[in-house]
């Protein structure tokens, strides 16, 4: 579970990187089920089955990479005993459940954006899923999407990936200018953010197949443009900005039952351990009464993290201070690294107990992180960063 | 084209330290076409009939009659042949010196018929002489797919020895199914049933001759209702792990586990015969290394192959959990069968200690039978008990034997035993 993840995909480049245009790729068909999938792929999104890791496109000759896959898997070994991992997922020798590739894989469109999702202890499947999309000029753009799909419904595992891909390329695209000012900015991307979700639920609904348990996931997005910082959600999924020198933020509100209680006055560590911590009130899927986000933007005036996350990690660590000093630690021994430092935070909350999927998406803004030695000195004093968390009544975002 | 699914109940949850996994796997057939009408080839059906001299008037005359029920039900094109057995065997049909089978049409089933009618009670009983020609007579047609096979006997194998049978029956083992019947009450269940299950058939008692025609056109209809050939179960399990018993639950107890025939170091086949549009349960038992709490593994792959083609597959798996609400759950369908093949067991120690004269045994068994076939809500088998023993009190199995019992009661018990009900999912 916290082994580093099967098919080569660690800092994978995508060939978006630089342009913000998400190139089409070789459009391929699954050999399970005919969908389109797009060389690279790990997994059909029509279908989820896994996909043969493919060569990458330097690589591959322009006649064969239009061509289907001949073998549509490829053939696996057992990381138990080595034998060969059959169809149903099993080793043929020893039995032992064979790691899918779903059940932890990484992204790193640039070198500091990066994120890991992990199936955790706990749970059979993994269910999280993430998507990203950076620039390669660090702190230039980056978008980051978390969906955490819910277990009691029917194949959330593919509809949350669906979900946070087809964000992902809505967002990896847009470039929301406004009318120049910053206010106009926030305004235009928090607008890209709702055709995001839009898009999100459209691919939770296309995978939703007839059944009690329609299949659904939570929804969050951050979108890095320079020094501008907005988040969209829905659920209970999470972004973060801890700031090096300022007061680390919690930027998304719940949409949860324990959110409820904490507008309520009940403290936030018990509201998240009651017994319906993690019914979410919102959610996306094609029985979600409204799956509009809420959006909150933010003035990134100094270096730091953007944390965007599932609720697996936030489980064993909620409030902002707390995270930010997890991450902290953690760094110091995982490197300032985005990659490691999301798979080091990840182990942990394995460490932890790994009740729930694991999903930790980082973006570093500003300068690399500080080194041990230069301890912050003046933190205290230095101005939060504005924050404006945008809950328009009638579900339009702030003009 | 025929259809196999396979479907597994179980607990898959073992406690920590816990090796064995329990699992009842339906499997189910649909679309199998009729006997000889598959591409696989050409079927063959044998009626062998007892024509001793302990038959008499009255039985030869309804075995003339059951014999022409079982010929009007064989389809045309099917290969076909009739044996007269007393203490040799003789095939009555086709008429002469020669192993042969004909092709079923018109003029063959009027020949078959006659040949039928001219049958007399005569000599004694060598029932593996009959299994013998029979293995012979199918073997006379090159290439058959499919043989089935009816046999009918009165009394006991008296003339040949017990060793005589089982070379008999070993010879004709994997080449054809029979299905056995016992008319009256001068033949041993036992027996027959040893005939019958090494040859993958049922055995069951015909209590009076006037119902032997009516049986005979139900076997054989079922025979050519099964329109895949042969199908075999195939268990894997992991390495270091044991299959512990393989046994068939629904519609008869049979157990399997010695039938294994090895297909790689890790899986067994065990032959199944021919299938017709039905559903048929398993019991597949595996003991697994105990792995630690929150691991999971597959404890058995249990497959149907038909020409060596795997058609359908269940998965049998096995998770460690400290959770004690999930780990000491029985599953329903495992508890069912569990206690079917128990009640089977009891009926056939506890008549067995009643011959044997092992009074205080006997009530024992056939008190626990009592007390399982209410259990399990097996409500033939406990109407078939209440003829054997008096039930005091049926949830504690506390039961008398019967002064005065019907040997046919007793047999019916017998034969009855290894039918099971089939649990509620």
């Amino acid at each position: 579970m916290t082994e580093p993840g099967v098919g080569g995909v660690v800092g994978q480049v995508e060939p978006s990187v630089g342009d913000r245009s998400q190139g089409d790729g070789e459009r391929l068909s699954c050999p399970s089920c005919s969908g389109p999938v797009t060389a690279g792929d790990r997994f059909c999104e029509a279908c989820g089955a896994e996909l043969a890791p493919s060569p990458s496109s330097a690589e591959a000759p322009a006649d064969e990479a239009s061509a289907p896959a001949d073998k549509p898997w490829g053939a696996r070994s057992c990381g138990e005993c080595g034998g060969d991992v059959a169809d149903d997922g099993y080793c043929t020798q020893c039995g032992a459940r064979a790691a899918s590739p779903r059940d932890h894989f990484t992204e790193q469109p640039a070198p500091w954006v990066a994120a890991v999702c992990d199936r955790g202890v706990r749970h059979t499947r993994n269910e999280d899923a993430v998507a990203l999309h950076a620039g390669r000029e660090p702190g230039s753009h980056a978008v980051l999407v978390v969906c955490d799909g819910v277990s009691s419904s029917t194949d959330s595992d593919v509809a949350s990936l669906a979900a946070a891909r087809a964000a992902r390329d809505v967002l990896a695209v847009s470039d929301p200018q406004g009318q120049g000012t910053a206010a106009t900015r926030v305004a235009a991307t928090a607008k890209a953010l709702e055709s995001a979700a839009d898009a999100a639920n459209e691919a939770v609904v296309a995978h939703t197949s007839a059944g009690p348990n329609p299949a659904s996931c939570t929804f969050v997005a951050a979108v890095v443009d320079e020094s501008l910082l907005v988040v969209g959600w829905v659920g209970d999924s999470r972004a973060y900005w801890l700031s090096d020198v300022g007061e680390p933020q919690l930027l998304t509100i719940d949409d949860s039952f324990a959110a409820e209680q904490i507008a309520d006055g009940v403290p936030r560590a018990d509201a998240e351990r009651g017994p319906q911590a993690h019914a979410i009130t919102r959610w996306l899927g094609i029985d979600a009464p409204d799956h509009t986000p809420r959006t909150a933007s933010l003035d990134l005036s100094g270096p730091g993290w953007v944390l965007v996350c599932s609720d697996g990690l936030w489980n064993y660590c909620s409030e902002p201070r707390d995270v930010a000093t997890l991450v902290e630690e953690t760094s110091r021994g995982s490197g300032s690294d985005p990659l490691q430092l999301a798979g080091a935070l990840v182990d942990w909350a394995n460490a932890q107990g790994g009740k729930d999927n694991i999903t930790v998406a980082l973006a570093r803004v500003g300068a690399p992180v500080r080194t041990a030695t230069a301890q912050p000195t003046a933190a205290s004093g230095l101005e939060p960063a504005a924050y404006r968390e945008e809950v328009p009544p009638d579900g339009n975002v702030l003009s | 084209m025929a259809t196999f699914s396979a479907d597994v109940y179980q607990n898959e949850f073992l406690p920590d330290g816990g090796t064995d996994v329990h699992a009842i796997v339906t499997v189910s057939c649909a679309g199998a076409g009729a006997a000889g009408q598959s591409e696989s080839g050409d079927a063959a059906e044998i009626v062998i009939v007892d024509t001793s001299g302990s038959m008499g008037e009255d039985k030869i005359r309804a075995v003339q009659q059951a014999a022409a029920a079982a010929l009007d039900q064989v389809l045309d094109g099917v290969w076909c042949a009739v044996i007269a057995g007393n203490h040799q065997a003789r095939l009555a049909f086709p008429v002469g010196s020669e192993l042969a089978m004909v092709r079923m049409d018109e003029r063959a089933r009027a020949e078959a018929k006659a040949a039928v009618a001219t049958f007399w009670a005569d000599g004694g009983t060598a029932m593996g002489t009959w299994l013998t020609l029979a293995t012979s007579v199918f073997a006379s047609v090159p290439g058959l797919a499919q043989k089935h096979a009816i046999l009918l006997t009165d009394g006991i194998n008296q003339h040949e020895t017990p060793e005589q049978l089982s070379a008999a029956i070993e010879n004709a083992r994997g080449q054809f199914q029979c299905d056995c019947r016992g008319v009256g009450a001068d033949w041993q269940v036992a027996e027959v049933r040893r005939i019958a299950t090494a040859l993958l058939g049922s055995v069951d008692l015909i209590a009076r001759p006037e119902e032997m025609a009516a049986d005979f056109e139900g076997i054989i209809r079922q025979s050519m209702s099964r329109g895949v050939a042969e199908a075999s179960l195939r268990v894997w399990a992991p390495q270091g792990a044991q299959v512990l018993f393989v046994r068939q639950v629904s519609p008869t107890v049979e157990d399997l586990t010695p039938r294994r025939q090895e297909v790689n170091a890790l899986t067994g086949a065990y032959p199944t015969g021919s299938w017709g549009d039905e559903s048929r349960d398993y019991h597949v038992a595996v003991r697994l290394p105990a792995k630690a709490v929150g691991q999971e593994q597959l404890a058995s792959r249990v497959q149907v192959a038909v020409n060596d083609t795997v058609v359908a597959q269940g998965l049998v798996k096995a998770m460690w959990s400290n959770d004690d609400t999930l780990t000491t759950r029985i599953d329903p369908a495992v508890a069912h069968y569990t206690g079917q093949a128990e009640l089977a067991e009891a009926i056939q120690d506890g008549l067995a200690a009643k011959a044997a004269g092992d009074t205080d045994t006997a009530t024992v068994k056939l008190g626990r039978a009592v007390q399982l076939a209410a259990e399990t809500g097996n409500d033939e088998a406990t109407t078939r008990l209440r003829k054997i023993v008096e039930i005091e009190d049926a949830g504690t199995g506390t039961v008398r034997l019967r002064r005065s019992v019907s040997k046919l009661d007793e047999m019916a018990l017998d034969t009855a035993s290894t039918k099971t009900t089939r649990v509620k999912k």
